[in-house]
């Protein structure tokens, strides 16, 4: 029986979608069976991001409404056998699913994966709520902002209110030097207010961009400073204890991280 | 996009998108929550373009596509096949932008650009004078005589009647002709769009 995680984040574009597809893809890479839930329906972006649009036949309306077998609509990986993706459907709105079709589809897929990880829409509504449906656990994703942080605290409260008890965090495009100059919140002053555990902090880095538009997810990418702490966090959540690379990283994070990839 | 006048054959798909310019046809975009993509299934192998310039057109077969053509009851299929053979067509003077979804039972002329994350969902042919960068769906109630032309020809996936192709991973060159996707010996082809085209093929 497999885990169904959630990555939500209650603000828009904090990279709900970019770390779904990067530990995702990190978990296939170490051997497990991955299906990647993309519930921001009428706005998919995952297919795109891994690079597997033009695939798309079927998708979870069709699943959730019968009409097409689940088999049918699960996209298999361009580079993982194990690797699936079940994309949203793009002109239909979240309220073609429910919460209780969603219970259900998880269920099945946890029957036949090892991890159902499901990409959250931004915001607190019917999509929010369809998306942590069938979840037993969390990722939270939030920005080294005031206000990305606030709506962390929320979402925060709503998965502990739904029964989705002890969210892990992660703090995505932590710029160290930013930090250091006291122009940005440091780890610690997210910790402090959030006070969840962490799961990993990725750095701010232009290969993001670079991977995600060409398909191609970070994770993959030996050098790729952003994609070395994915790697980190797919194995975390396999269960194994991997070092926080950068919890001092309040100084000399991005040497530390440098180090430990093997840079000068 | 050539006015096809020397096609007298039922295939007014060009013409009568001319003799309907005037007209302004309201586009019928409708959102349907519970009616997706019409019955389709496999998966012949597409073959190679006949664009001698662009080798890597044509895309290959997608490798999770539906075992069976698991047929959905969007439509009642009777009305469909009056509206077709009716030559039914209806125009679209705009953008067709991501999320949109334009089905209709007969033609679709677009003249506009339709969008990468839209759909084109057409019981008879399709045309769109511009880009046609979305999903394309072209017969979608059987007809394997349905074809899809666009000035520029790049869909992310590309269906006529049953039989589904995609664009192929990675970058490839834009087209630099009009060019019209048909199926020729159970496959689907695309080649430069030619006048008379049509003609040819009713008779072959
Ligand atoms: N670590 C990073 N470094 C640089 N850019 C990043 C990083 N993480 C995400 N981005 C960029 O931020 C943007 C938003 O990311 P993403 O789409 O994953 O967010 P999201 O939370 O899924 O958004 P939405 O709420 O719209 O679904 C993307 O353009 C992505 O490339
Ligand atoms: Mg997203």
């Amino acid at each position: 029986m497999g885990e169904v995680i959630v990555i939500t984040s209650g603000k828009g574009g904090v990279g709900k979608t970019t770390t779904t597809a990067n530990i995702g893809t990190g978990l296939a890479a170490l051997g497990h069976k991955v299906v990647l839930v993309d519930t921001d329906i009428g706005l998919r972006n995952l297919d795109v991001v891994l690079g597997l649009e033009n695939r798309i036949v079927y998708d979870i309306v069709d699943v959730t409404h019968g009409n097409c077998r689940m088999k049918q609509a699960l996209i298999k990986d361009k580079r993982f056998e194990g690797l699936h993706l079940l994309p949203a459907a793009q002109t239909k709105d979240k309220t073609a699913v429910t919460p209780d079709q969603m219970r259900e589809l998880c269920d099945n897929l946890k029957k036949e994966f090892d991890y159902v990880i499901i990409d959250c829409p931004a915001g607190i509504e019917q999509g929010f709520k369809n998306a942590i449906a069938g979840a037993e656990r969390a990722v939270v994703v939030t920005t080294p902002e005031v206000s990305a942080v606030r709506d962390a605290d929320r979402i925060i409260g709503l998965l502990e209110a739904a029964e989705l008890r002890e969210p892990k965090l992660i703090i995505n495009r932590l710029r160290p030097l930013m930090v250091k100059r006291g122009d940005m919140m440091s780890i610690d002053d997210i910790i402090d207010i959030l006070a969840v555990d962490l799961l990993g902090v990725v750095p701010e880095d232009e290969l993001i961009v670079v991977t995600t538009n060409k398909g191609e997810p970070a994770v993959l990418d030996g050098n790729c400073r952003a994609g070395q702490a994915y790697r980190n966090m797919a194995r975390r959540i396999a269960g194994e204890d991997v070092p926080l690379m950068d919890l001092e990283a309040n100084d000399g994070f991005v040497s530390k991280l440098k180090k430990l990839i093997g840079f000068k | 996009m050539k006015k096809d006048k020397g096609s007298k054959g039922k295939k007014l798909f060009v013409k009568k998108a001319d003799d309907r310019l005037s007209e302004d046809s309201p586009a019928k975009s409708k959102g349907t929550p519970d009616e997706g993509v019409p019955s389709m299934a496999e998966k012949k192998k597409p073959e190679k373009s006949a664009a001698p310039d662009k080798p890597d057109k044509l895309p290959e077969k997608p490798d999770h596509l539906p075992e069976k053509p698991a047929r959905k009851n969007t439509v009642e299929s009777d009305p469909w096949q009056q509206a077709f053979a009716d030559d039914n067509t209806i125009l679209i003077k705009r953008t067709v932008r991501s999320g949109q979804c334009i089905q209709f039972d007969g033609n679709v002329v677009v003249m506009g650009d339709v969008n990468p994350g839209s759909e084109i969902i057409a019981a008879g042919n399709v045309v769109v004078m511009g880009a046609l960068r979305g999903v394309v769906h072209a017969g979608a109630t059987g007809r394997e005589d349905a074809t899809v032309s666009a000035f520029k020809l790049q869909p992310t996936q590309l269906r006529i009647a049953n039989h589904i192709t995609r664009a192929p991973d990675g970058d490839y060159v834009a087209p630099e002709h009009p060019e019209i996707a048909r199926i020729k010996d159970g496959v689907v082809v695309i080649e430069t769009y030619q006048m008379g085209q049509d003609r040819q093929s009713k008779i072959g």
